[in-house]
């Protein structure tokens, strides 16, 4: 038999049980709904991190793969820190190491202007600094020294990098190596003025001669009727005989002046070689290329393929194409609708070259003609008159002609023949 | 003997007046032309004379001048004068019938000289025109056997085997060859050669 307290206590008991695992049961949910919330905090994360990583990856990727490219570029690329006052390097590429001749190690924190040593230029070092002060870009060509002391043609560009707020913060430079192209240029420069003073000298020479023998003709006749004059006053008077004397030597000592004028000028003997036509008048028009150019002239050419060569001297060959083509030029000149200048060579059966300069000017007015070819005729207000006829003693001394038509489409054809297997006469 | 005839052809008018004064007064007849067509056509005597001849005329470049001369049988020596100061190689090479090249101005004294040397050769020439005039006009005065005899003798061949070749009497072929030498003036064989040879009936020896 239970006793009333027994009981009590006995339910009591049991009230504390429940009760104590009534708050079990809420401390166990509470906990779980942490663990959860927390761990869909750390997925989130999880994913944040992915995501982030990936991106450092592809950014990395990124770096790599413009590193590569800029190693790869065949200019010199370089990055300088505007921070640093001195013009430090911060990063440059192969082209510029091996443009300049120093390795990644030495060029890395030195001021990029005394990377060219003590010779660079420092009057250009100033302009450049000045520039980029000025936040504007430099673009320029100098002549800078590579580490072993060799010159080379820097084309030089730097421009700024700036920030979002627009404030420079970089300055990023291209450098190319124009040493061969200068050098190109060079030559051709100096192989148009051989030319040209070749062109001049002739030019002087053929002045001097026509002057020469023009002046030659009243020396005769005053000398000749001198001496007749002195001999019919022998023994009649010798006061005027005396004077006749004194014209006489006059005479000889204007003549020995002509004559010492005329060795001065003498012309060079022609030396002659096998050449190729079409090459021939490709070099020329490479000499001509600037003066094309500008002019706003198009030279089209028609070469024959396979011409045999001709036995000739190349210079004065090449004297008379620059002639036609610079006169066709001239007559082309400050009219833009006639722009064209075609150059065209081809082979009369087996004997002889033709060579033909075709412009499309205003061609030459019939009255002119006949008198085209002769010394001092010209009908440009700065012309000597002296480039067509010596062109054509050029060529009839390779056993050539020279001529010219007027074009029935318009411009004028100037053409010369060229006798394969020919020689060269002297010419005067 | 008369005074050897200068001719000049120049087309300066006043370098023709002042040469044909300058040589009158040494004492030369002299004739002036312009233009080489002038000099070609005039009639021109037959006495020593010699051509001062301009390289550079209108008409015809004075080197070119030779060729009609020859066509037209006109043996006069050439003195070449320019008003070019060098005279080219190619030219030089073609002396031909020119004696002397003068470079303009030239002194009385050089003119002189030339035309002299030019006189001299032209007398030679003229002797030699003149000697074979003669012979041709001897040479026509014999008949066809004796011509043919001649051609026979002069290159070589003994009466005999001229006798059987034209198939006469050797008698026959010394009559012939006595009248040829007779007509021909000729003392002995080798004076027959030679006017064979001048007369080119037989080559030239060397």
């Amino acid at each position: 038999m239970l006793d009333k307290g027994s009981i009590i206590s006995n339910i009591s008991d049991q009230l504390r049980i429940k009760r104590q695992e009534s708050a079990r049961g809420k401390t166990h949910n509470e906990l779980s709904n942490t663990v959860n919330s927390q761990a869909d905090a750390l997925k989130v994360k999880n994913v944040q991190i992915k995501q982030w990583a990936d991106k450092e990856q592809r950014a990395e990727a990124q770096i790599h793969i413009r590193t590569k490219a800029m190693d790869a570029a065949t200019d010199g690329i370089f990055i300088i820190d505007v921070k640093n006052k001195d013009f430090s390097v911060i990063y440059s590429n192969q082209a510029f190491q091996t443009m300049v001749g120093y390795s990644r190690k030495d060029i890395i924190g030195k001021n990029y202007f005394l990377l060219y040593a003590d010779i660079a230029d420092l009057r250009i070092a100033e302009e450049i600094k000045n520039t980029l002060q000025k936040d504007e870009s430099f673009q320029g060509e100098m002549l800078n020294f590579r580490k072993n002391g060799d010159k080379f043609w820097n084309y030089l560009r730097i421009s700024c990098v700036r920030d979002v707020n627009g404030v420079v913060t970089h300055y990023v430079g291209i450098q190319t190596d124009v040493t061969l192209m200068r050098r190109k240029d060079f030559e051709i420069k100096e192989q148009r003025e051989e030319l040209l003073h070749v062109t001049r000298v002739g030019k002087l020479a053929e002045f001097v001669s026509s002057l020469a023998h023009e002046i030659s003709q009243p020396l005769t006749s005053i000398l000749s009727y001198a001496q007749a004059a002195y001999r019919m006053l022998e023994g009649k008077d010798s006061q005027l005989q005396e004077i006749l004397q004194y014209i006489i030597n006059d005479d000889q000592r204007a003549a020995e002046v002509i004559r010492r004028l005329r060795s001065l000028l003498k012309k060079s003997d022609p030396e002659v070689k096998p050449i190729d036509i079409n090459k021939l008048i490709n070099e020329t028009i490479e000499l001509m290329a600037t003066d094309v150019t500008v002019r706003n002239k198009v030279i089209k050419i028609a070469l024959e393929p396979k011409l045999p060569n001709i036995n000739g001297d190349r210079i004065q060959l090449q004297q008379v194409l620059l002639n036609l083509i610079s006169n066709s030029l001239d007559a082309m000149e400050g009219r833009d609708e006639f722009r064209e200048l075609s150059i065209r060579t081809s082979l009369n059966g087996s004997e002889e070259i033709i060579v033909e300069v075709k412009d499309s000017g205003c061609g030459i007015p019939k009255e002119n003609m006949k008198k085209l070819f002769s010394h001092f005729f010209t009908s440009k207000p700065d012309g000597l008159g002296m480039g067509l006829s010596i062109s054509r003693s050029i060529i009839e001394a390779h056993g050539g002609r020279l001529e010219v038509k007027n074009n029935p489409e318009g411009g004028a054809i100037f053409y010369f023949t060229i006798p394969v297997g020919g020689g060269v006469k002297e010419w005067s | 003997m008369s005074k050897p005839i200068i001719y000049v052809v120049d087309d300066d008018v006043s370098v023709c007046r002042a040469l044909s004064l300058l040589l009158k007064s040494h004492g030369f007849e002299v004739e002036t032309f312009n233009r080489a067509k002038d000099f070609l056509t005039f009639k021109h005597f037959k006495r020593a004379s010699c051509l001062v001849l301009d390289v550079e005329l209108p008409d015809i470049n004075g080197f070119a001048m030779q060729e009609p001369m020859l066509a037209q049988q006109l043996f006069i020596p050439i003195v070449f004068i320019t008003g070019h100061g060098s005279i080219p190689m190619s030219v030089k090479a073609m002396r031909g019938g020119a004696v002397d090249f003068l470079a303009k101005p030239f002194t009385d004294k050089e003119l002189l000289a030339a035309i002299d040397r030019a006189i001299a050769k032209n007398k030679i020439q003229n002797k030699e025109q003149a000697e074979l005039t003669k012979i041709a006009e001897f040479i026509k005065t014999l008949s066809p056997t004796e011509l043919e005899v001649f051609r026979l003798v002069a290159s070589g061949m003994a009466n005999k085997q001229i006798a059987y070749k034209r198939g006469i009497v050797l008698q026959t072929v010394k009559v012939h060859r006595s009248r040829v030498m007779q007509k021909l003036r000729a003392k002995n064989v080798t004076e027959l050669i030679r006017l064979a040879e001048k007369a080119k009936i037989i080559p030239a020896q060397k």
